[in-house]
């Protein structure tokens, strides 16, 4: 089975992938925190029964996960595969999960909303994914009414949702960009434009990985086209800024470069332990001597399906025992070597 | 600024807290912040927007704490107006109408806007135009009955059919629109009893009737 994430790393952009998520709500009932145990269960059971031929609408093959039956190193792997978030993962009363064999689709029934359409791809493909959100979109609102204000848009559990419920995201690898002295002007800059740029793991230096998203902040009073548009901008804007950057530090510096690469490989694929930190540097400085094509693989190898299999949630996934640090440390190195292919 | 927890990343969430009566802010980083435990804006954090803000700050908790305030709740879902700005966050469908004239000034600082641009579902398009055929038809019922009244007749509850014959189908638009109505009521039964087929049913033929009449 290929996941959206298998994708492999390619020469040349620094966009890593997109996603499109919409917030819905049903007219009529009340939002999933007001909501009994039995209210949920009979939302979920209501949402779920209305979806249960999504198949014939895109050919994808669904699966549906009872969020409520899931184990905590279950949910903790699809947070870090960015399928849920944190405070879905956290809920304790009923929630639901309609989810593509490829991982790309995911419908999140009685989460924070009513409903969460989430759509995701490699690359930059913010209006295709758009496109497929909406249908969907079409699609539950044909069988179930949504609670909507023509002055407040969609209504949404959070103010920050409301409007278009639309939140378009990109992330992009920017390890020369972020390691420069502008790039918090930057950031700022962009944010004056309304899009958000924040570390995928974390804040400034310690965002290991150097993985950065670009999302809309506003969703009221802009609509959809303008929001795909903005981050689509924003992002490109970032990302050929990225690569004019690393372009230069090619010309000056291509056997540093070229070193850092290389060595960063050799640690990998022979390491016996890996910290998670020092995993997302080298899998990291990889990314880049893949971009500026400086280490080519003799099998497709996607760089950012390992960054996600390393994370603790996922290593553990399928194990009988949570492990200690040390344990992890070790799983972690022997799953890297196992993933990266020989070079060319 | 500085966040005031580790001091060594740059603080990007302004929280605001009353103690006694008494306001501090306090500056911390996204990373801290969402180590403290925030109690019910944990939930901010941890959702997809973005954390330039903390929201609570823009909905004024200082404004409503400790002052003595009528308090207004959301018949609905029972959610109070002070629940609202705490947890940043509505019950229902219903707490956007009963709150609107308190958070409007405060959505357009939130979301530098304050109306809709974009998407509409079709179901709600349908309503509304709808709602606006209807009080036409309406007023004319209403006009002919007057005349009907004038005109010194009796039993006038018989004679609305002869009204506006809708072309071809023989049935006068009111009959149609009663039968729209009727068909409405019972797609909506028919997806509450979760039968989708007969559901889609009724919506083509609301779909055919409504094309009958021009709407
Ligand atoms: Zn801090
Ligand atoms: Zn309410």
């Amino acid at each position: 089975m290929t996941r959206w994430f298998d994708e492999a790393s390619e020469k040349g952009s620094a966009v890593v992938s997109s996603r499109v998520r919409l917030v819905r709500n049903l007219d009529g009932y009340v939002f999933p925190s007001r909501m009994t145990s039995g209210e949920s269960a009979e939302m979920v059971r209501r949402l779920k029964g209305g979806l249960r031929e999504l198949d014939s609408l895109d050919g994808k093959s669904y699966e549906y996960l009872d969020l409520t039956e899931l184990g905590s190193l279950e949910k903790k792997a699809l947070t870090e595969r960015r399928v849920i978030n944190t405070t879905i993962a956290a809920k304790k009363e009923p929630s639901g999960l309609i989810f593509s064999e490829a991982e790309d689709t995911g419908i999140l029934l009685n989460g924070s909303d009513h409903v969460r359409i989430q759509v995701m791809a490699s690359g930059l493909k913010l209006p295709e994914l758009w496109k497929q959100a909406n249908k969907i979109d079409d699609y539950i609102g044909e069988r179930f009414s949504y609670a909507f204000d023509e002055k407040y848009g969609y209504l949404t559990s959070f103010p920050t949702n409301m409007g278009t419920g639309l939140r378009a995201s990109v992330i992009l690898h920017l390890p020369a960009l972020s390691l420069g002295k502008k790039f918090n002007g930057m950031v700022t800059e962009m944010s004056r434009f309304g899009a958000a740029v924040k570390g995928v793991y974390g804040e400034g230096s310690e965002n290991y990985g150097a993985l950065y998203q670009v999302s809309n902040q506003k969703t009221l009073g802009i609509s959809e086209k303008e929001i795909l548009e903005l981050v689509t901008k924003v992002a490109l804007q970032l990302a050929s800024q990225e690569e004019q950057v690393r372009r230069m530090a090619m010309e000056k510096h291509s056997l540093e470069c070229a070193d850092e690469a290389y060595k960063s490989y050799g640690v990998l694929k022979y390491a016996r332990r890996l910290s998670q930190k020092d995993a997302m540097i080298f899998l990291s400085q990889m990314m880049s001597g893949v971009t500026d094509g400086i280490l080519q693989f003799k099998e497709p190898c996607s760089l950012y399906r390992i960054m996600l299999g390393i994370q603790p949630g996922n290593l553990q996934l399928g194990a009988d025992r949570p492990f200690d640090k040390e344990e992890l440390d070790a799983v972690r190195a022997a799953f890297v070597r196992e993933e990266l292919p020989e070079l060319i | 600024m500085l966040c005031e927890r580790c001091k060594i990343r740059e603080a990007n969430i302004q929280y605001t807290e009353i103690v006694n009566g008494v306001k501090t802010e306090h500056h911390f980083c996204a990373q801290c912040a969402k180590e403290l435990d925030f109690g019910p804006y944990s939930a901010i954090f941890d959702s997809d927007f973005p954390l330039g803000k903390l929201l609570s700050g823009l909905l004024g908790v200082g404004e409503t704490a400790g002052e003595e305030q009528v308090q207004v709740v959301c018949p609905t879902c029972g959610l109070s107006y002070e629940e609202f700005v705490k947890n940043s966050r509505f019950g229902c469908p219903d707490c956007y109408g009963v709150f609107d004239l308190l958070i409007s000034d405060k959505i357009k600082q939130l979301q530098g806007n304050d109306s809709h641009k974009g998407k509409q579902p079709e179901d709600w398009k349908r309503k509304q135009k709808e709602m606006a055929a209807g009080s036409v038809f309406g007023s004319q019922k209403e006009a002919q009955a007057d005349s009907q009244a004038k005109a010194g007749e009796t039993g006038a509850e018989g004679n609305l059919e002869s009204e506006t014959v809708s072309a071809g189908s023989g049935r006068s638009i009111p009959e149609i629109e009663e039968e729209i109505r009727v068909l409405d009521a019972r797609r909506q039964e028919a997806i509450r009893r979760e039968e989708y087929e007969t559901a889609a049913q009724c919506r083509d033929r609301i779909k055919e009737l409504r094309e009958e009449i021009g709407l």
